[in-house]
């Protein structure tokens, strides 16, 4: 191997896309490291050096991927489990190890938690505004809950804002998906089958005090809104909804369609009807600009691609992906599905992760899949993301790292993975199909509920349940559940 | 020589016939009381269990979340059974001696529309009865079955028509237009299988004379069939023509369950003497297969309703047997069973364990109920 292979070690500084050469005696250096005795004390030894290497102040953790593999054993056993002869020339790269966020912080809810989103200066809807004032004592927590309220908090897990109760312009069912549109601006929907958008203001008092005023309602599904995605530019919102159907629709309530008036609570039988339009406000009510058919089964997940904002993805449990282009909506809506991959699970749960051309779904058989979206791709699934004990219903990328992806599990974990690397799957596992065949990766590292600290693990992750995820650069892992608690994972300082 | 393993047909590997439910995904707690029946939806999202506690409840599926909880009475709820079809959503559950059939308001596939047209199922026969200038003939002739309002309390809750009959109901099963039901009443003697028409509020008692103590019964999908299991048989009856067709002879000693393959030609039976069995109604009167795989009772059989290849029983012992049948249209093939998956989790309490199960109706998922109060999904 030293012959043969000695000029060919190249490092790649990928995060910061910096490619270095080795000079003779430090690859020597690096020779005697990657053949030391124990795991532990390889990677020590790598880090170590490419520390050196790179003269930095602070030592960084790395991680090192041989051949695309992420390097957890010794070399020797590593070539050896690879099937990789010493003749062969080896491609190694360093990445900067993730790390298991140390701090953390809990929200108690007065009810389960089903979705969580952020506002931070780095978050989508502060970018999509350009409103760089978001500093700490600025950034936010969303909250949506089963009792029907939307909540905003700040990141010392104070109550900033409570949307109307029911009878009072709120949601007559549990809220299923909460967005930031923008810092002033909220869109929530709910098993009520509608989606509502709400005006967030703040006061400029310290500390914050803020309002949720209904703006207008959303009208025109069939059954629960269970998942919603936004884009602040055009005003888009996607819904996904247990009809089977993804609705799409405009934030702007003036170029929004009138209402399907048969959907109205003012048409319900039901002595709810009476319940309902006892006093509270008029909320103005639109309908969608399109609903798109297609899917066989409850739609489960919604995704903007954040490269093509006129591209849509969405998944279901009929087990496929599908890929919408939006500019057929509303003129041609049948026209706007573009492809349909089918994996072998009902799917919940979608993320795009465009530096990949993946799309990463979460399934109920426990697993994340990388879907190649394109109808042409020779294979339907790239990789399998093995670990979690339940059903996958959120996910969410890394807002560092184009590989980086976290999952939220009814199995009471959020689990964050690296999808680089990967080993070929055992034959007979658990393997369906397409997801048998490919690679299988493992997650990094894992982050418990903190509300099950001390407590034995329970069937089925009751109680901790896990049901809404975010992921954001300044703010870290934000995650709500049946435990009743938002619950944020971060880096320490 | 030759040996005798050799001539045995090969039967598939469990890990080829994937999916199938091997885990338990959600449990579904709150009951105060042995779950005695539970129902998925027809669109496959909402859970209905019926519980010695008195109550129904209605629970989204897939977290075990629950929507509503409906307090009927003081009895036990023995069943709670879907109408078929998606254009209306009606629940009905068996309480003591009378049937409820609840409209769950809180449900989200429940649109304006859907509660509309479920309003109008429930109370045709309303108009009816006052369409023919008659009050109600039908139910004259039957006294003790009736057909009114449940009162303020419960129709406030969307419990909107009740039916009294003359002994404590056990098992409701539909017909799969979801016109016609059937109640069985173990107890009630010449009354104890009755056939309903919901559009008419009408009652109708066809085997007044049954031989043996009914026990459960269930309609063919497409033919004018209908099957009433006693304890020791399970008869077949034409419905047009008002005739016996065919008496299966299980060979156990008390049926406790029975579910038709939605082909119509195979019918899986359970019994309390431990035993399930596979008929293949082509073939004999006698079981095709008999599977002992629990050492207690099993007390329900379900086949998966949207054409997946599985069945699933339920026994006191706790568990779930899960299997695959697959049923080949040619005459010549049989159908092949395999035992699959054991599903453990339900806690035996007071001798009982798991006491009814139900498939999702797309899904390689079942749900079973449990004696120790709680429903689980498993997928
Ligand atoms: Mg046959």
């Amino acid at each position: 191997i030293l012959e043969s292979s000695l000029a060919d070690i190249k490092f790649a500084w990928t995060e910061a896309g910096l490619r270095e050469e080795f000079e003779a005696e430090e690859v020597a250096d690096l020779i005697q490291a990657l053949f030391a005795e124990s795991a532990d004390l390889k990677r020590y030894a790598l880090s170590t050096l490419v520390n050196s290497l790179l003269e930095s102040e602070k030592p960084v953790p790395f991680e090192f991927l041989i051949n695309g593999q992420f390097l957890r054993t010794t070399l020797d056993e590593f070539l050896t489990a690879n099937g990789i002869s010493a003749e062969t020339t080896l491609s190694v790269e360093y990445v900067r190890a993730l790390l298991p966020p140390t701090q953390t912080a809990t929200f108690p809810h007065d009810d389960w938690v089903s979705s969580v989103d952020v506002l931070s200066a780095t978050s989508p809807a502060a970018r999509w505004t350009r409103d760089a004032h978001i500093d700490g004592s600025r950034q936010r927590i969303l909250s949506g809950s089963y009792d029907g309220l939307v909540r905003v908090w700040n990141t010392s897990s104070e109550l900033v804002a409570t949307s109307p109760s029911l009878g009072n312009g709120g949601h007559t069912g549990g809220v299923k998906s909460v967005k930031f549109l923008s810092p002033t601006k909220l869109v929530s929907a709910s098993l009520d089958r509608t989606i509502r958008i709400w005006s967030y203001k703040e006061s400029t008092t310290s500390p914050a005090t803020a309002t949720i005023d209904p703006a207008f309602e959303l009208y025109g599904h069939q059954s629960s809104v269970d998942s919603i995605a936004v884009h602040g530019p055009s005003g888009r919102i996607l819904s996904a909804s247990s009809d089977h159907t993804v609705g799409v629709w405009t934030a702007h309530k003036s170029s929004a369609p009138e209402a399907p008036t048969d959907l109205l609570p003012s048409s319900l039988p039901s002595s709810k009807r009476r319940k309902l339009s006892r006093a509270g406000p008029t909320v103005p009510q639109r309908g969608p600009l399109a609903l798109l058919a297609g899917h066989a089964a409850p739609v489960t997940g919604v995704a903007f691609s954040p490269t093509a904002p006129n591209v849509a993805y969405s998944v279901s449990q009929d087990h496929t992906l599908r890929t919408w282009d939006l500019l057929a909506v509303p003129d041609a809506p049948n026209t706007a599905e573009v492809s349909s991959r089918m994996v072998a699970h009902p799917l919940l749960s979608v993320c795009v992760m465009p530096g990949l051309s993946l799309v990463a779904a979460g399934t109920s058989a426990r697993s994340v899949v990388l879907i190649d979206p394109r109808e042409g791709a020779a294979r339907v699934v790239a990789k399998t993301l093995k670990g979690h004990a339940n059903s996958v219903v959120a996910l969410a990328q890394s807002p560092v790292s184009e590989y980086g992806l976290a999952s939220a599990s009814h199995d009471g974990e959020v689990r964050v993975w690296d999808v680089r690397g990967g080993s070929i799957a055992v034959q007979g596992g658990d393997s369906q199909g397409d997801e048998g065949k490919g690679l299988v990766v493992e997650s990094v590292f894992t982050l418990p509920r903190e509300s099950m600290k001390g407590k034995p693990r329970k069937v089925a992750g009751e109680g901790v349940k896990v049901l809404g995820m975010a992921w954001d650069r300044d703010i870290g892992i934000v995650s709500g559940g049946e435990d009743k608690m938002i619950q944020i994972n971060r880096e320490a300082e | 020589d030759i040996d005798p393993e050799s001539l045995l047909p090969k039967l598939p590997n469990p890990e080829e016939l994937r999916p199938y439910p091997t885990t338990c995904a959600a449990v579904f707690s709150g009951h105060e009381g042995r779950v005695r029946s539970i129902a998925v939806d027809p669109t496959g999202t909402i859970l209905a269990s019926g519980a010695d506690d008195g109550t129904v409840r209605l629970w989204e599926l897939l977290t075990g979340r629950q929507l509503q909880r409906i307090r009927i009475g003081d009895e036990p709820i023995n069943a709670v059974r879907w109408r078929p079809g998606r254009d209306a959503l009606i629940l009905a559950a068996a309480s003591g001696n009378e049937v409820y059939f609840v409209i769950p308001l809180t449900i989200p596939n429940m649109t304006p529309a859907v509660e509309s047209a479920s309003r109008t199922v429930l109370d045709m026969g309303f108009g009816h009865a006052t369409g023919k200038g008659d009050t109600n003939s039908a139910s004259q002739k039957i006294p003790g079955s009736t057909w009114s309002r449940p009162g303020s309390k419960l129709e406030e809750q969307g419990v909107l028509l009740k039916i009294v009959v003359r002994a404590t109901v056990k098992v409701i099963c539909f017909h799969r237009r979801g016109e016609y039901f059937a109640t069985v009443a173990p107890s009630g003697q010449s009354h104890a299988v009755a056939i309903h028409t919901l559009s008419q509020h009408r009652t109708q008692l066809p085997f007044r004379k049954l031989k043996g103590l009914p026990q459960t019964a269930t309609f063919h999908p497409s033919k004018p069939l209908f099957f009433v299991a006693t304890q020791r048989s399970v008869r077949i009856y034409d419905l047009s023509r008002q005739q016996l067709v065919k008496s299966l002879q299980p060979g156990a000693k008390w049926i406790s369950s029975i579910d038709l393959h939605p082909g119509g030609d195979n019918l899986i039976v359970g019994a309390y003497d431990k035993r399930m069995m596979w008929h293949d109604l082509e073939l004999s009167i006698h079981p095709y297969r008999t599977l002992r795989f629990h050492t207690k009772a099993v007390r329900a059989v379900k086949v998966h309703p949207g054409g997946l290849p599985l069945f699933v029983d339920a026994s006191d012992d706790g568990t779930c047997q899960v299997y695959h049948g697959r049923v080949v249209d040619d005459l010549m093939e049989n159908a092949t069973i395999v035992p699959l998956k054991t599903l453990r989790g339900h806690k035996v309490t007071s001798q009982l364990g798991v006491l009814d199960v139900d498939w999702h109706p797309r899904n390689p998922w079942c749900v079973t109920a449990g004696a120790d109060g709680t429903c689980r999904l498993w997928t």
